[in-house]
């Protein structure tokens, strides 16, 4: 038995998942993290450092990483990279002037060595504003169909109507468990 | 659980056969004896709001629901049902009314409050857009913003080129809790500022205060600004009494950070929560009264 099916099967004991969110600031990234977590999300003020949710779901334990966007703290994001199992890289449908800047941090972090195994769901969010761009849309801009180094999926959602955020995390879940909860 | 057959016993029992008999050997009521004994302040009007509060009294209790204006009429329902003649007991009048006036007055401040911070800021709005720039020319009074949507912006720590974004949940409110600070101790607020600034040090001014704001309401929201209140304010409290709570946050948040020496802005939220633990401790003592005093620093 090799060290890697040990730890394999140190991790299906616990079943626990680390999950990093990222985005730009103003993304929806705390008010994804908040509804999901059946909070109350009117008062959400930018989020300096970040925030940290471990909640079940499934059977599964979560640990939800939520790390501040705005540029001064980019730098910081490496800082949580370790271990991650799922990326969720969350995107401001309606922001199109920002789509570019968007396209970059996403594609320096599929870079990262320690994200290298990482499942990437993207949530195309704040779908219920009108001049949201779709998930075909942001796909494209994004140029996701590129990426062959990550499982991904995007899904179009809402943080404020809490639409789609459900079916985004089970597709994660499923995706991560798959990879690494399988005995081989 | 013993604790709470207790109080289950004492609210429901004991408490009116208490209130009864010290009616009958003292010759007054309740709340002649809490407007006339205590200490006027959040001990007096925090007693009074009790027992206005748990009275079986439709008068009495209805007398909280009131309006400012209203508050002199329902002092003189309350008399009326209690049978005291006006003469008899000045001082009981006088500081029945004051309760009442901060009672009343606290619930009307979150109501005024709740509407701010719903007010979503809007560009397309002069008033709004006005405000955002005189922010900038009280905190930087020797540098022109160079357009209304810039990086400048990030030099006094809003996150991106256009701070609308970044008023979100606190709206109207976080934006006038910010010029508030600078129009009223614009010394303060720079010196504040620039500590922000600080390389290593510092932290995001603008959005800090933004969630500084959160804190002040939430405060308020959950009642326990009630004795800073009823202490500093003896009428009802005022959209300018809150603001001056949020400069206190403001300005001693400031004076915790750099005590701290937190090693980066990305252990913001536990400093917050210690922070936030602290002011909570002060709420707690019957005499608060949490002011800005720049003097003795």
């Amino acid at each position: 038995m090799g060290l890697l099916t040990i730890l394999k099967k140190m991790k299906q004991k616990e079943r626990e998942m680390r999950l990093l969110m990222l985005g730009l600031d103003n993304a929806g990234k705390t008010t994804i993290l908040k509804k999901f977590n059946g909070e109350d999300v009117s008062t959400i003020s930018p989020t300096l450092g970040f925030n940290i949710k471990t909640l079940e779901h499934r059977g599964f334990k979560l640990n939800i990483w939520d790390v501040g966007g705005q540029k001064s703290l980019r730098s910081y994001w490496r800082n949580y990279f370790e271990s991650t199992d799922g990326l969720v890289w969350v995107v401001d449908s309606a922001d199109r002037l920002r789509m570019e800047d968007c396209r970059q941090e996403l594609s320096a972090l599929l870079l990262e060595e320690r994200l290298a195994g990482a499942t990437l769901l993207v949530f195309a969010n704040k779908q219920d504003l009108p001049g949201a761009l779709t998930k075909e849309a942001i796909r494209e801009v994004l140029a996701l169909d590129d990426i062959n180094t990550h499982h991904w999926c995007i899904i179009g959602c809402s943080a404020v109507t809490g639409e789609n955020l459900l079916a985004g995390v089970d597709w994660m879940l499923d995706d991560i468990a798959a990879r690494i909860f399988t005995a081989e | 659980m013993i604790r709470r057959i207790w109080q289950y016993i004492y609210t429901s029992l004991l408490r009116s056969w208490l209130k009864w008999l010290l009616r009958k050997s003292t010759g007054t009521c309740e709340l002649q004896r809490i407007c006339s004994g205590s200490k006027p302040g959040a001990t007096m009007t925090k007693k009074a709001e009790y027992s206005l509060q748990s009275s079986k009294n439709k008068v009495l209790r209805e007398a909280l629901e009131t309006s400012k204006e209203n508050v002199e009429k329902h002092v003189d329902q309350i008399l009326k049902e209690k049978e005291i003649k006006p003469h008899s007991d000045q001082l009981f009048k006088a500081n029945l009314h004051i309760c009442l006036l901060q009672i009343t007055g606290y619930n009307q401040l979150y109501v005024c409050v709740e509407d701010l911070r719903k007010e979503v800021f809007n560009s397309d709005n002069p008033k709004h857009e006005a405000m955002l720039l005189k922010l900038w020319d009280l905190l930087m009074p020797t540098v022109k913003l160079e357009s209304r949507v810039t990086k400048q912006w990030g030099d006094i720590g809003f996150q991106g080129e256009d701070p609308k974004t970044d008023f979100r949940g606190m709206g109207l409110l976080g934006l006038l809790n910010l010029l508030f600070f600078s129009e009223n101790y614009t010394a303060e607020s720079r010196q504040v500022l620039s500590r922000a600034n600080h390389p290593k040090l510092g932290y995001s001014y603008a959005i800090v205060g933004i969630n500084l704001t959160e804190m002040a309401y939430s405060l308020l929201k959950s009642g326990a600004l009630k004795p800073h209140f009823y202490n500093s304010v003896p009428g009802p409290p005022e959209l300018k009494d809150f603001h001056q709570f949020y400069c206190y946050l403001a300005y001693e948040f400031n004076k915790f950070w750099v005590a701290e020496e937190p090693e980066s802005i990305m252990h913001f939220n536990q400093y917050r929560e210690k922070f936030h633990n602290i002011v909570k401790t002060h709420l707690q003592d019957p005499d608060v009264s949490l002011t800005l005093n720049a003097a003795c620093n």
